[in-house]
């Protein structure tokens, strides 16, 4: 066997100091974050619960951030029309790095009860690139709470990699976006 | 050696021939006004400083002049803007209609300058007084409106015959027109009107209330590139005429002990001070971003006759470094306002927006001259401001004081309107094609004036040495400095202390910004507006009426200056009309009679 | 004076960590004040490295160059804040305007930096703010023109060893009026409700800070936990009577900082007229009442 008492110390790579550097990142990200709640659905009524003294959000680090600049989570409540759709790219692409996705319901799973509607689009997951999602129609809070625990437990695990896949596989969600909404961005004021 | 009337006569005659060499091509004569400026302005400094100016008259009958340290300052500073002013003018010469008559007033208002604060004799002093307000008064309408000259003459022409009756009341009593044995041996009642007389002129021509409807109106009228003189140089003999009215008359008047001041001079305090605050209020409000410079001149005039009342050293100093201070910050602003005007034709803060893209210069120099007038570390403003402080809280005049802070915190509310509204916000589309930065003969002189302002802030201690001789000549005790401190009643300050360690803390700022990771660049439309879809600029650009819930406050009571003016025109109009109708009505019986009637009465007195 | 520089820069840090501890420990009490359990202590130390590790974006060189002013103006005033009478960068030179005015640069700054994102809530942001600072500066300089003529000094450390003089009581007794406008203007300076007008979250999502995102509003964080230090730091030493040693300063800066907490909690959020009105009117009378009585009358307790 053979002895350690001679042997040096390792020097650690680069990729390792990297590593190292972007684990102690994801220790201050994932205890520290905060949502900018698109209510767009019904489910955001289980919001003010999850944010006030029944069921504290806060006490995990996350809270409430009025614009997407400053804000981590985008959180999807509820079912997406067409037009909202357009607007939720657009704030989605102007977020800072790295950010995270979280749909709650089943309409972004699936499309929910307005599956068959020709205004609601039914795979959120086709657009943009969603981390957690919180099924239920809609879910109780302790699920809600339950579903941020998760996406911090994904940040630790590094498999929150939303924003880097959106990056990578840019021209996939683009050709999708295209084919269900014609344009993202309205080429002038008069149109929606 | 240099001497002062040599000086006076060069410039008489270089105006002359400003105006024959701008007939034969504009850019020459305005070349030929840098040279003759600059030349004036350099001798000036170089032999003013040390008081080694020559004061014989060999040409000019009558005359004679008088170096005193306190003209000395007050010439230095003027001639400096004026010269650095004139690299402007072979920019804008062209948009005038009497280019020639341009070049040669702006000469022969500076050998009025000159004259005026070299003499020691108080009828010359009129005389030269009265040059400056006739070459300005001509030059005025070659701007934008012709009655803003009148306004300007007509409050220049009753502070200049209040100064002269109150210079006859001393001849009657002195006997003579000296300047300086005239003053101090004024006693009794003719104390008090020479007094008041000198104080009315001095009002005018600084623009402080109630005599300041005119600095609006002819400072935003005025030419571009005369506006920094005005405003910078030339109300500087308002202040010239207060000092000798504070400080060297003694009128009898009561003194009030709980705060050991005269009340004629807490009266002077009182009117200074309301200055100040209406200077802010009404600054706060303006679109027009030359008008919003004007009253802060009314503002910061307002200081100046604050500082000058206190009868107290630490006072004096502060309010020579302010006038210092204040021409060189406000000839840097409205020179970067006159740069922005001749690129896009306009100056009213309504109507552009994002200047700072295309001309980053011009914003600096802009930026430094409003963190002087602010009275912010570590440019000079802050050193005046924080002595004329010392001095009104160790008298401890509360009512005064209440109006120097609030003239203080609201300076940095007008100032930082045109930054934002003008400079800053959202790139207006029809400048994004045209504006180009200003020419490299406009930067010299505004980048000069910026490296002047920061070193007023940082090293004022040469400075001071000269003031203190002025102080010294005035008879006052000098401020306590020594190389990098200045010495107030209750702290003490050390300006190169602050400039240092202000700079140590942005470069840690900067060693934490570089360290991070860098930011992707995006341009001005994408932001945040909810989620909207925006495509016009003008729409996402806030500059109309900026401080609006502030100017609704006091919205109703801003017109009772100059509805009180305007009846007072109105009383003296009818006065005409009512002796016309008396004595010169259409019947030649009446004119006739009344001719008899008054002759009768004369004569009853000399007769009988 | 490189060991002074040093000394300055240990405070600047000191106090960062301070405040930034005093108001994850605050964030905790007021949960526990609404019947929850509230975030760690060490909650904003998160927010703050949180943001300096994410990548945003930047409108130009007037964004990024304003923040470092802005940031490099407030570290270059807390540098001359003194702690107790002998823990102090610069001594003698602690003067009370300074500090006012070397905080302005650093508003000056960020203001600078808020407009130049091009967005017109930004603007309407640093107006409001501005204002708010016209509003609540004059009633608190007639106090301290008091205290200042009182005490015959206007540096902190002069100001806190005159009121532990023998005979003379703190400032928030001897002048009680003049403390009272003390605490209201410090609840200006700090923006906490009800003059937390310029953030306004809901009216104009979030005033100046609209546009920023990761390191820059990290280092706006910083300024502003920096700019509580300085200010809370000086109410400290002008009315509580400045601290021998480091330990009561500990104790007097928590104590004010939370009972101002626990005060702007209960309250809403004023517009701005109401603002600028209110500091207008009872907070500037009983300034210059406290002032006449204390000048004119020496009426001091």
């Amino acid at each position: 066997m053979k002895s350690t008492k001679f042997t040096p110390a390792r020097k650690l790579t680069k990729e390792e100091i990297d590593r190292k550097w972007w684990e102690i990142g994801d220790f201050f990200r994932r205890n520290s974050l905060w949502m900018l709640m698109y209510c767009t659905g019904c489910c955001a009524i289980e919001l003010p619960p999850a944010m006030t003294s029944a069921y504290d959000m806060e006490r995990l680090g996350m809270g409430p951030m009025a614009t997407p600049r400053q804000a981590d989570i985008l959180l999807i409540s509820g079912y997406l029309s067409v037009k909202s759709l357009r607007r939720v790219i657009y704030t989605y692409e102007q977020m800072s790095e790295p950010k995270y996705v979280v749909g709650l319901g089943s309409c972004p799973i699936n499309g929910g009860i307005y599956h068959d509607s020709h205004a609601v689009i039914n795979q959120l997951d086709q657009y943009i690139p969603v981390d957690t999602y919180v099924s239920g129609c809609m879910p109780n809070t302790e699920s809600v709470m339950n579903g941020f625990v998760d996406l911090m437990e994904q940040i630790k695990n590094k498999t929150a990699n939303g924003w880097v896949k959106y990056k990578e596989n840019n021209e996939w969600y683009k050709s999708n976006q295209k084919a269900a909404l014609g344009e993202v961005i309205i080429h002038d004021e008069f149109h929606e | 050696m240099a001497s002062i009337e040599f000086l006076i006569l060069l410039l008489v005659a270089s105006s002359l021939i400003a105006y024959l060499l701008t007939k034969v091509n504009s850019f020459l004569g305005s070349v030929f006004t840098i040279f003759a400026s600059m030349f004036v302005f350099v001798s000036l400094a170089a032999y003013g400083f040390n008081a080694t100016l020559v004061t014989d008259v060999l040409y000019l009958p009558g005359f004679t002049f008088g170096y005193t340290y306190l003209g000395a300052f007050f010439a230095i500073i003027v001639a400096f803007v004026y010269a650095m002013v004139s690299f402007f003018h072979p920019y804008f010469i062209d948009h005038y209609k009497y280019k020639n008559a341009y070049n040669m007033l702006f000469l022969l208002s500076l050998a009025g300058v000159l004259g005026a604060f070299f003499t020691d004799n108080f009828l010359q002093l009129f005389f030269f007084f009265e040059l400056i307000v006739w070459s300005t008064m001509f030059l005025i309408p070659l701007g934008k409106s012709k009655s803003a000259a009148v306004s300007y003459f007509a409050y220049s022409a009753a502070g200049s015959f209040a100064m002269l009756f109150g210079i006859f009341v001393m001849r009657a009593q002195v006997g003579s027109f000296d300047m300086t044995l005239g003053l101090s041996s004024l006693t009794g009642t003719n104390a008090i009107i020479v007094y008041v007389s000198f104080l009315i002129a001095a009002f005018a021509k600084l623009g402080v209330f109630p005599l300041h409807l005119w600095l609006p109106i002819a400072h935003g009228n005025a030419p571009h590139p005369f506006s920094p003189v005005l405003s910078g140089a030339l109300v500087k003999l308002g202040a010239f005429v207060a000092v000798l009215a504070l400080i060297r008359i003694t009128p009898a008047s009561g003194l009030i002990t709980a705060i050991n001041l005269p009340f004629a001079h807490y009266i002077v305090a009182i009117l200074g001070a309301m200055s100040i605050v209406f200077g802010t209020l009404m600054a706060i409000r303006e679109d027009d971003a030359k008008k919003l410079l004007a009253y802060s001149s009314m503002s910061h005039g307002g200081y100046i006759i604050v500082a000058f009342s206190l009868l107290d050293s630490v006072a004096y100093a502060g309010g020579f470094y302010h006038i210092l201070a204040h021409a060189l910050a406000s000839a840097g602003a409205f020179m970067a306002i006159a740069a922005v005007a001749r690129q896009t034709g306009t100056t009213k803060m309504s109507e552009l927006g994002g200047i700072i893209h295309k001309m980053p210069i011009t914003y600096i120099v802009y930026l430094v001259a409003i963190i002087s007038m602010a009275g912010i570390p570590p440019m000079g403003g802050f050193i005046s401001k924080w002595l004329i402080f010392q001095a009104v809280i160790d008298k401890g005049l509360i009512f005064i004081a209440v109006a120097l802070f609030f003239g203080s915190i609201g300076s940095f509310l007008y100032v930082f309107r045109p930054l934002a509204a003008l400079f800053l916000g959202q790139e207006l589309p029809q400048f994004k094609k045209t504006v180009k930065e200003a020419p490299i003969l406009m930067l010299i002189p505004m980048v000069i004036i910026t490296l002047l302002n920061i070193y007023t802030g940082v090293l004022p201690n040469q400075l001071f040495g000269f003031i203190n001789r002025i102080i010294g000549e005035l008879g006052f005790a000098p401020l306590v400095t020594s190389t990098f401190e200045i010495n107030g009643y209750n702290g003490i300050i050390n300006p190169a202390l602050i400039a240092g360690i202000f700079g140590f803390g942005v470069v840690i700022a900067f060693i934490i910004f570089i360290s991070l990771k860098k930011s992707k660049q995006v341009t001005l439309m994408e932001t945040y507006t909810a989620a909207n879809f925006i495509h016009t600029e003008e729409l996402l650009h806030y500059s109309v009426d900026f401080y609006a819930p502030l100017e609704r406050l006091y919205a109703k009571y801003i017109h009772i200056m100059t509805n009180f003016f305007d009846s007072l025109a109105n009383k003296v109009k009818e006065l005409g009309r009512l002796s016309k109708y008396v004595f010169m009505s259409k019947y030649v019986e009446v004119a006739i009679f009344w001719i008899v009637a008054i002759t009768a009465f004369l004569l009853w007195g000399e007769i009988l | 004076m490189i060991v002074n520089i040093l000394i300055g820069f240990g405070i600047a840090v000191l106090g960062f960590v301070l405040q930034t501890s005093v108001a994850g420990v605050n964030r905790k009490i007021i949960g526990r004040l609404q019947k929850r359990y509230g975030p760690k202590w060490y909650q904003e130390f998160l927010d703050i490295f949180k943001l300096l590790s994410k990548r945003s974006i930047s409108h130009g060189w007037i964004f990024d160059f304003g923040v470092i002013m802005a940031l490099g103006g407030i570290i270059a005033t807390a540098m001359f804040m003194p702690i107790t009478n002998t823990f102090v960068a610069f001594a003698g030179y602690d003067n009370f305007f300074i500090f006012v005015y070397l905080l302005a640069v650093g508003m000056l700054g960020m203001a600078m930096s808020a407009s130049g994102s091009g967005n017109p809530l930004a603007s309407i942001g640093v107006m409001r703010a501005l204002t708010t600072m016209l509003a609540y500066e004059v009633p608190f300089m007639i106090v301290i023109l008091t205290v200042i003529k009182l005490s015959n000094t206007s540096s902190m450390v002069g100001i806190g060893e005159f009121q532990r003089a023998l005979g003379n009581n703190w400032f928030l007794i001897a002048l009680p009026l003049g403390g009272i406008v003390a605490v209201i203007s410090l609840m200006g300076m700090l923006g906490k409700k009800p003059f937390e007008t310029y953030i306004a979250p809901a009216e104009i999502a979030s005033g100046p800070m609209v546009e920023y995102g990761g390191k820059q509003l990290g280092m706006l964080f910083i300024m502003h936990e920096i700019t509580v230090f300085i200010e809370v730091s000086l109410f400290v030493h002008i009315f509580l009577g400045g601290a021998s040693n480091i330990f009561i300063f500990l104790i007097k800066y928590f104590v004010v900082y939370t009972v101002v907490n626990l005060i702007s909690n209960v309250n809403g959020r004023f517009k701005i007229d109401q603002v600028v009105k209110f500091y207008y009117k009872w907070p500037l009378i009983m300034a210059v009442t406290q002032a006449i009585i204390a000048i004119y009358f020496g009426w001091v307790i």
